[in-house]
């Protein structure tokens, strides 16, 4: 039980994970970054990507496996 | 520059202070808060990331490999899955500080004193490393015995913790600062988590190719846009790829019995001398 809200906990931030990205991407976001009157921002977006995907991959590890 | 940066980047002196403090000694011509310094020094990284890739083909591939696998799988079942898993949440502090705190980075570069600072700082960090390490070598009872069999009682990169990989990230984070060597505070981390003196030069030198390769392709389109001389520039990388490959074949033999010992007590004599001869130069 407890692995399968730990899982579900890490796919609800890989998604808020990859709704900052696209946030940074369109230029929405200017919250520490070196050019504010840039109107995207990808390396801001590459690295809340891979936050993601990092966080998926922790989920698939926190959900309970059949033995 | 680029046989001092391939060189430096590898043995725990740090390449960053270095290639900060050295030019302004020396009074070499171009600036560091030039735009076009960093993505320089991220070519120069980019040699050294290709030696080390060279170095450790065989050991990235199965890295890849497993990472996918267990990924996939979402269970760790080989020696190679965990260590890829271990890099990449040993990757994750740096590349959220790099990203973050980059502006704040650049402009330090500009501060040859900051550099001469933390590089003192640098020496003291793994001075420190190696007292605790002894510290944990008389716990286990191999005081007196010879190096090699000390070191036989400490672990690999592949059996440490999830929190140590974390530490040792973090660690490497803190190398951002110019004068703070990557390897040497991720080699005193690895320490610190139990492993030989081997292991973690080698779980230090995986975990560099990642975040300087993120970097590279970050920072060396900027190079291309500017007006800079890129063939002498691509003649430095090449350089320091050659610099790095030896080093990194020479420290992997001394770390055998070696400590980081030599190297603190260098990057603190380095330090201060470099802060008392900016401070007082005409």
């Amino acid at each position: 039980m407890r692995g399968t809200s730990l899982a579900a906990g890490l796919v609800v931030l890989a998604v808020v994970f990859l709704v900052v990205a696209g946030l940074y991407a369109f230029g929405v976001l200017q919250i520490f970054v070196t050019d504010p009157h840039s109107s995207h921002h990808y390396t801001h977006m590459v690295l809340f990507i891979a936050l993601a995907v990092a966080s998926l991959v922790a989920a698939n590890f926190a959900r309970p496996k059949k033995v | 520059m680029g046989l001092l940066q391939g060189a430096s980047e590898l043995f725990p002196v740090s390449s960053l202070g270095h290639a900060v403090l050295i030019p302004s000694l020396l009074h070499w011509t171009f600036k560091q808060s030039d735009p076009s310094f960093v993505p320089f020094l991220v070519l120069l990284h980019l040699g050294t990331a290709s030696a080390l890739l060279l170095i450790y083909r065989d050991q990235w591939l199965q890295i890849i490999r497993g990472f996918f696998t267990a990924a996939i799988r979402g269970q760790i079942k080989s020696d190679s899955e965990r260590l890829a898993m271990l890099l990449l949440v040993g990757t994750i502090p740096a590349g959220i500080l790099g990203v973050y705190l980059e502006h704040a980075l650049k402009n330090l570069f500009a501060y040859p004193k900051a550099a001469a600072g933390f590089l003192l700082v640098n020496g003291f960090l793994m001075l420190g490393a190696e007292v605790l390490r002894r510290r944990a070598e008389r716990k286990a009872a191999v005081e007196g015995r010879a190096r090699v069999e000390q070191e036989e009682r400490f672990g690999a990169a592949e059996h440490i913790s999830f929190r140590a990989a974390a530490l040792v990230g973090a660690c490497q984070a803190l190398a951002l600062l110019p004068g703070i060597s990557r390897s040497g505070v991720t080699i005193g981390g690895g320490l610190l988590a139990g492993l030989r003196h081997q292991e973690a030069a080698r779980f230090s030198f995986l975990l560099a190719t990642p975040i300087i390769g993120a970097a590279g392709l970050i920072e060396v389109p900027l190079l291309f846009s500017s007006n800079v001389p890129v063939g002498e520039y691509l003649g430095g990388a090449m350089l320091a790829f050659v610099a790095a490959y030896v080093s990194a074949r020479f420290l992997l033999r001394y770390f055998r019995s070696g400590r980081l010992d030599p190297y603190g007590w260098y990057c603190a004599a380095a330090g201060l001398a470099s802060l008392v001869l900016l401070t007082f130069r005409p």
